[in-house]
């Protein structure tokens, strides 16, 4: 399901042509589109609502894009992904609000891009201090170690104490204009889309470059047989922390791109539940697939939604329904995961696939 | 294929009519409502949810605002703090002009959000930090706040128990704080408390950290009974404070005991047994059932709109919720009599404008003024004796300590 059909008549001539990253005019032409649709489009069609939401997907993506790294591409099952991000947004927090910035650093609003590159970096060692068992434990016994980073991240260390830093014994909250890059003031839901696309982009691309390098295909091999890939002479212990620190790195950046969105934070941003849910956006879009981290989430905010709206409009004749929805929210979530494992396995990026190949081998799709 | 069309088109079909549905409906005030019926602190929330839907009925029977009903959406965010924002920007879409909120989690992750959005957010965490409106401006509730409950509980132990006792001119009080370190909630009145303990002449002791789902405390109750205190504050929610005080009953800590007002409910003596006996805590409006004005329209609605939950099952949460849309309910009348029924408008024309405004339900009356937000400065203090609730002290910390009320004690 990797690669897809190219179009009839045109074929690759060596490997580098053949990881492109443009490999027809056609693919060129349809990223400028999403590029010109995401930045210039998007922010003056939807409304402050639409845009919390796709905030929202930016935000699970970011989230899911380091789960999917470790379960989709390395085989490593994750459930505590949640507490990376709660690092990552504490790091940037405590950056912010506590380290004496000079007056011209402020000014000139590096504060924040520095705090999200330090946070991306913490997080990704803390990972992989939760990634060491997996070099001894796999399968059940490494969801339990990374569960275990959940409880002593957030719920000891962060609760305990970080949260306490300054004895507030509350919320952090970012004032107003703390949260800037360069002359820039992120205070609106628009200003938090385009940050969240680019953060998005970046993170997207980077994954998606890794992953055609020697590390990617090391994990590739890891996750597909990890005796045979130690047998070929990978250094399977150092690629599966590499690919924790990685995970961990962009959970940061997910981290910092929260505090952005509602300049304040508390240990309840992150619980154990946020980490299931990533896990569960991965299996509808389709693990093993980095188009799957975007539909999943895109899938699980924008139809959980819907459904919400459908339930408001519904609520006139059944009064009780909007407080039930969180019920229904969570029975849809579970139905939908136990549907696309029954019925679509390799989830909705395994349509899009089909969908390309279609138009690809047009006429002769069959 | 064409199958496919023939149940395809149908379902797309049925949506669009229930989305579209909402719109037929005429000019109405819409008011969002968060509400924890399934996460962490549900074991209140529930109640309180319950209130809160009974009270917009009672609401729109009586005329709603200035004869314009009130629309309200209310959801189950189940504590989760992402799906506040979700369903906060939803309100928002939705041009709701107020949001009733409900616990420290959604109040706090909101706050700076509210404050931009110039959104009224009515919320059951009655924090101290929520009461200065140079910082949070839009968050307001009908209750004295946290840190001046527990001023008021202590001072009332103090007065009432203390001296009347045998031991008044012989040695100081003693007092020792049992809550969750880590949980804003419990955490928010704990230095207001010190601070009047020490005002008081109070000796205090180290602070037990008890978990709010803590189903044993005898460890800390051990470490308290070291330092035999004569009273114990608990900052908890009434599950865990049941565990601490009958754990100190059998263990035979000989102490008073004292709550915040999520520590004490009709639920508490059920979980704690004789244990419970005497414990004292502040009540921002009265418990359910008491004979208070307002409280026959409360428990008709409890019957007709929640037939199924028996109404000795029904707990002071309810009224609490009651409190809250009464009080929002006032500021938008207020608002829309002035022509702004804005965000705005709610809080300069409403809230801002009510001075000594009697809800009823047994609460204080209330005051909000540009600069100060806390409600009121009297707290009732009940006692849990001979099997009810009996009203022990209205304490008046304006009254007693003018200058600190007035010059320090804003905002925490």
């Amino acid at each position: 399901m990797s690669t897809t059909f190219l179009p009839c008549g045109l074929y690759h001539q060596n490997y580098s042509e053949d990881q492109g990253w443009f490999q027809t005019p056609f693919i060129k032409g349809k990223m400028i589109l999403l590029f010109i649709l995401m930045f210039f489009v998007l922010p003056y069609v939807l409304d402050d609502y639409w845009l919390g939401n796709a905030n929202m997907i930016g935000y699970t993506i970011l989230g899911a894009l380091g789960v999917q790294l470790l379960i989709g591409f390395c085989g490593q099952v994750t459930l505590g992904h949640a507490a990376f991000i709660a690092v990552g947004a504490y790091t940037s927090t405590l950056l912010i609000l506590n380290v004496p910035w000079p007056q011209v650093m402020l000014d000139m609003g590096i504060a924040y891009p520095i705090s999200i590159i330090a946070a991306a970096f913490v997080a990704g060692i803390w990972s992989v201090i939760f990634g060491l068992p997996s070099a001894k434990v796999k399968g059940f016994y490494l969801i339990l170690t990374t569960m275990a980073a959940q409880f002593i991240t957030v719920d000891f260390i962060i609760t305990q104490y970080v949260s306490q830093i300054g004895g507030r014994g509350q919320a952090f909250s970012l004032p107003p204009g703390t949260i800037k890059i360069g002359p820039w003031i992120i205070d609106s839901d628009v200003k938090v889309y385009y940050l969240m696309c680019v953060l998005v982009i970046l993170c997207t691309v980077g994954v998606a470059n890794l992953l055609r390098t020697k590390v990617g295909r090391a994990w590739v091999a890891i996750r597909d047989n990890d005796i045979a890939a130690e047998a070929m002479g990978i250094n399977i212990v150092i690629y599966k922390l590499s690919a924790f620190f990685v995970a961990g790195f962009i959970g940061g950046v997910a981290g910092s791109f929260w505090i952005s969105n509602l300049a304040a934070i508390s240990p309840e941003h992150f619980p154990w539940f946020w980490s299931l849910w990533l896990v569960g956006v991965i299996l509808i879009g389709g693990a093993g697939s980095i188009h799957g981290v975007v539909f999943g989430s895109i899938f699980m905010v924008v139809v959980m939604e819907l459904l919400s709206l459908g339930a408001m409009s519904m609520a006139d004749y059944y009064p009780d329904l909007l407080m039930k929805f969180q019920f229904i929210k969570e029975a849809a979530f579970g139905l939908a995961i136990c549907v696309f494992l029954m019925y679509e396995p390799y989830g909705l990026a395994y349509r899009w696939w089909q969908m390309k190949n279609y138009f690809n081998l047009w006429p002769f799709s069959y | 294929m064409i199958n496919r069309v023939r149940v395809i088109f149908p379902c797309f079909l049925i949506i669009a009519i229930f989305l579209f549905a909402g719109s037929a409906i005429g000019e109405v005030v819409k008011v969002g409502a968060l509400n924890d019926m399934t996460g962490a602190t549900s074991d209140v929330g529930k109640d309180y949810a319950l209130g809160i839907a009974e009270a917009y009925h009672y609401v729109n029977d009586h005329g709603g605002i200035n004869g314009k009903q009130i629309k309200i959406y209310q959801f189950d965010y189940g504590y989760r703090i992402p799906e506040a924002l979700t369903k906060y920007n939803l309100f928002k879409r939705l041009k709701c002009v107020l949001v009733q909120g409900w616990g420290t989690g959604d109040t706090e992750a909101l706050s700076p959000t509210v404050a931009k959005d110039k959104m009224p957010y009515i919320s059951a965490s009655y924090s101290a930090h929520l009461t200065d409106p140079s910082k949070t401006p839009y968050n307001l509730f009908y209750s004295a706040d946290y840190s001046t409950m527990a001023r008021a509980t202590l001072t009332a132990w103090f007065d009432t128990v203390w001296s009347k006792g045998a031991e008044k001119d012989k040695r100081k009080p003693r007092l020792v704080c049992s809550y969750m370190f880590a949980s804003p909630y419990c955490s928010a009145p704990i230095k207001a408390i010190k601070d009047q303990a020490k005002l008081l002449g109070f000796e205090v002791g180290e602070d037990q950290d008890v978990s709010l789902f803590a189903l044993d405390a005898k460890s800390q109750v051990l470490a308290m009974k070291k330092f035999e205190p004569d009273v114990v504050w608990h900052g908890n929610t009434a599950m865990s404070v049941a565990t601490t005080i009958r754990d100190a009953y059998s263990l035979g800590l000989k102490a008073g005991h004292i709550t915040n007002i999520w520590g004490m409910d009709e639920n508490l003596p059920r979980l704690a047994g004789e244990a419970a006996e005497g414990v004292m805590a502040a009540a921002s409006c009265a418990y359910f059932g008491m004979d208070v004005p307002m409280m026959d329209d409360v428990k008709a609605y409890a019957k007709k709109y929640n037939p199924g939950i028996p109404e000795d099952k029904r707990l002071i949460r309810t009224i609490q919720g009651w409190c809250n849309v009464l009080v929002a309910t006032e500021a938008m009348i207020r608002a829309d009599k002035a022509g702004d029924l804005t965000g705005e408008g709610i809080l300069k024309k409403g809230f801002e404008t009510m001075k000594d405004f009697n809800l009823g339900l047994g609460t204080n009356p209330v005051t909000y003024t540009p600069t100060d937000h806390r409600p009121t400065s009297k707290v009732k203090v009940y006692q849990w004796k001979d099997g009810k609730f009996n009203m022990v002290a209205d304490v008046d910390l304006q009254q007693r300590w003018p200058d600190q009320w007035a010059n320090e004690w804003l905002g925490w």
